[in-house]
């Protein structure tokens, strides 16, 4: 337990200097696994997971939905999400901010990024809301919250990471995000309808959009519904059918995404071989980044497992006489006292390779546990005193107080810890989908 | 003063000319990509409408991994584009932060260099055993090989990097 506690304290101590979160847990752990062997042996491991993780056939996918993202991005998608979105909602109360939620979840989605969807989306749903008399606090509240929902509706980087650290099907992880999601989006769309009926002045009714203007405001993002129809369901296997019996690894599906996305992209004319080139150049570049820390985190939790972290903690654990969902709730309560200053990938690497094993020999399910980290790092993206969407929020717009911000958000991260507690005692809503592939 | 503005014009000749040499690995990472994305693509087309997938699919995928991956390290190491934790931040002095990130890259550097050999070992070993890919037969050392020459060049980055931060600080970029 003492070898494991201390590489802990020192990969804190190293990420909190600055050092690459990759390399400090790297050093540790080979630094620890030399302590229980022998200095060539940990090079060696160290060494043997560098040559194997840079030939993984399964990591292909990282690059590969980035790149859809990239490329859906170039596309010009936001301003047209944000107006089907503004076609269907906007003559509610409060409906601009629905339609905001909606055009950031779909976004999100996408993109796999939620600092993304918060900067991007603020450039086109803010000046709408000022124009409607919006008050600032749900306006921005709205995108900020918006922003973090993508992350569980497929394809999330997030979860790929996840899957990857844990050997768990992505497959699976992307499909049990769907309901945890829809719920998301559901429950933030009644935080909007909450607020507004408490303050009607904050959110006015829009003008309503007639049919026939909501079905011309389809037609600029049906090709990119389809593309994500096509990717979920060649991987649920609902192309599986005559004539095309098409099942997709994850592999395959971000593949067929990244080409689909391209091809949407140059037949709209705003993608010059420039973007192109920037576009494959910054996504070779992140996922560079993202397979060092994977790397760094095998290296340490090489090191923990040799060092027999997991059994200790279960053996603790039955000394104490705690049982699986008190463990649960502990581990939870972790992760959103992390979440108050880390963010979620460094979060996600810094705490899976101690949590899982401990997670899954307490009989959880390992896609389920993914699925609640996940929604419970996001709650952290959004809660005070570092809440980083409402960092990035801040940036773009600026002239609105992050107080306001945060105050706004309230209702948002209180549905979110009620969809947490859901998700949490009903798993059947998160398993239900994947159990069935 | 005419002796500055030489010496400005000479860096930004040399800078321009490291800017296209740095940014050739890049290339190199982003062409592969692509050709990673319409190999996938046409895979599962061929697979689909032909029922013949592309049997040196999956080594190509593994290969190209490799390339992409370590062609772009060098460059994102230089460019300070890992990832890292950035919360205490605020505490740090502008001198103090200077201090610090100077000592954590020639620290991380030198420390580098060890696996970096480790690798190496395994580049003979692959060679000697002659492993090479399934269908392909290609031989497998020279993926090993430029992974461990990545590695060694992504370490003497990070010790460039130390120096320059003592020498040159504004020459520095880091993430955020």
């Amino acid at each position: 337990m003492l070898e494991s506690v201390l590489g802990f304290a020192a990969v804190l101590a190293l990420v909190f200097m600055r050092m690459p979160i990759a390399i400090a847990m790297g050093l540790v752990g080979i630094v620890g696994y030399s302590q229980l062997t022998n200095f060539k042996a940990a090079l060696s491991m160290a060494a043997r997971l560098i040559i194997d993780t840079a030939q993984d056939y399964g990591l292909s996918v990282v690059p590969l939905f980035i790149l859809m993202g990239l490329f859906v991005n170039k596309g010009g998608l936001s301003r047209e999400l944000y107006q089907v979105s503004y076609a269907f909602l906007g003559h509610l109360r409060g409906g601009l901010a629905m339609a905001t939620i909606v055009a950031c979840a779909g976004f999100s989605a996408i993109c796999g990024s939620s600092l993304a969807t918060a900067a991007t989306m603020s450039k086109v749903a803010m000046p709408q809301m000022r124009k409607y008399g919006y008050a600032d606090r749900l306006s921005t509240a709205s995108i900020a919250a918006g922003g973090t929902l993508g992350i569980l509706i497929p394809p999330s980087v997030i979860l790929v990471i996840y899957g990857l650290l844990t050997e768990t099907s992505i497959g699976k992880l992307f499909i049990a995000g769907i309901i945890p999601g829809l719920i998301g989006v559901l429950f933030y769309l009644l935080a909007v309808r909450y607020t507004v009926a408490r303050d009607p002045e904050a959110g006015p009714a829009g003008e309503r959009t007639v049919w026939r203007d909501r079905l011309s405001a389809l037609r600029g993002v049906w090709a990119v519904l389809l593309l994500f129809f096509v990717v979920i369901g060649g991987l649920y296997g609902f192309l599986d059918v005559w004539p095309i019996n098409l099942t997709f690894s994850p592999t395959e599906a971000a593949g067929m995404g990244a080409a689909g996305a391209f091809l949407i992209a140059l037949s709209r004319g705003n993608l010059s071989f420039g973007d192109v080139r920037e576009v494959l150049v910054e996504t070779a570049h992140t996922t560079a980044a993202l397979f060092t820390v994977l790397i760094g985190a095998w290296i340490f939790s090489n090191f923990i497992n040799l060092a027999g972290l997991p059994e200790q903690l279960l053996e603790a654990i039955t000394t104490l006489g705690l049982g699986p969902m008190a463990v649960m709730f502990m581990i939870l309560a972790v992760y959103i006292v992390l979440g108050c200053v880390f963010e979620s990938l460094s979060m996600l690497l810094l705490t899976v390779p101690i949590f899982f094993p401990l997670v899954t020999s307490l009989g959880f399910d390992p896609v389920w546990f993914g699925v609640i980290v996940v929604v419970v790092t996001e709650i952290s993206l959004i809660t005070p005193p570092v809440g980083l969407n409402v960092f990035v929020l801040k940036g773009v717009v600026g002239d609105v107080s992050t107080a306001t911000i945060f105050r706004g958000v309230t209702p948002f991260w209180i549905v979110d810890i009620l969809r947490l507690a859901l998700l949490l005692f009903v798993p059947w809503l998160v398993l239900v989908l994947p159990n069935q592939m | 003063m005419a002796g500055e503005n030489e010496t400005t014009r000479d860096t930004a000749g040399l800078q321009r000319a490291g800017r296209i040499l740095i940014y050739i690995p890049s290339w190199i990472a982003a062409a592969t990509l692509f050709a990673l994305m319409v190999m996938t693509f046409a895979d599962v087309i061929l697979r689909s409408a032909f029922n013949a997938p592309l049997a040196a699919g999956t080594e190509l995928t593994k290969i190209f991994m490799a390339i992409i991956v370590f062609t772009a390290l060098p460059l994102v190491t230089w460019r300070g584009e890992g990832i890292v934790v950035d919360l205490l931040d605020p505490l740090f002095s502008k001198t103090l932060a200077r201090i610090r990130d100077v000592v954590i890259d020639l620290a991380s550097g030198i420390l580098l260099f060890w696996p970096a050999f480790r690798l190496w070992d395994f580049v003979d070993r692959t060679r000697s055993y002659g492993d090479t890919t399934e269908f392909l037969q290609w031989p497998l050392w020279p993926v090993v090989a430029m992974i461990t020459l990545s590695t060694f060049v992504t370490a003497i980055v990070l010790v460039l990097r130390g120096v320059v931060g003592i020498v040159r600080p504004e020459l520095i970029t880091r993430r955020n």
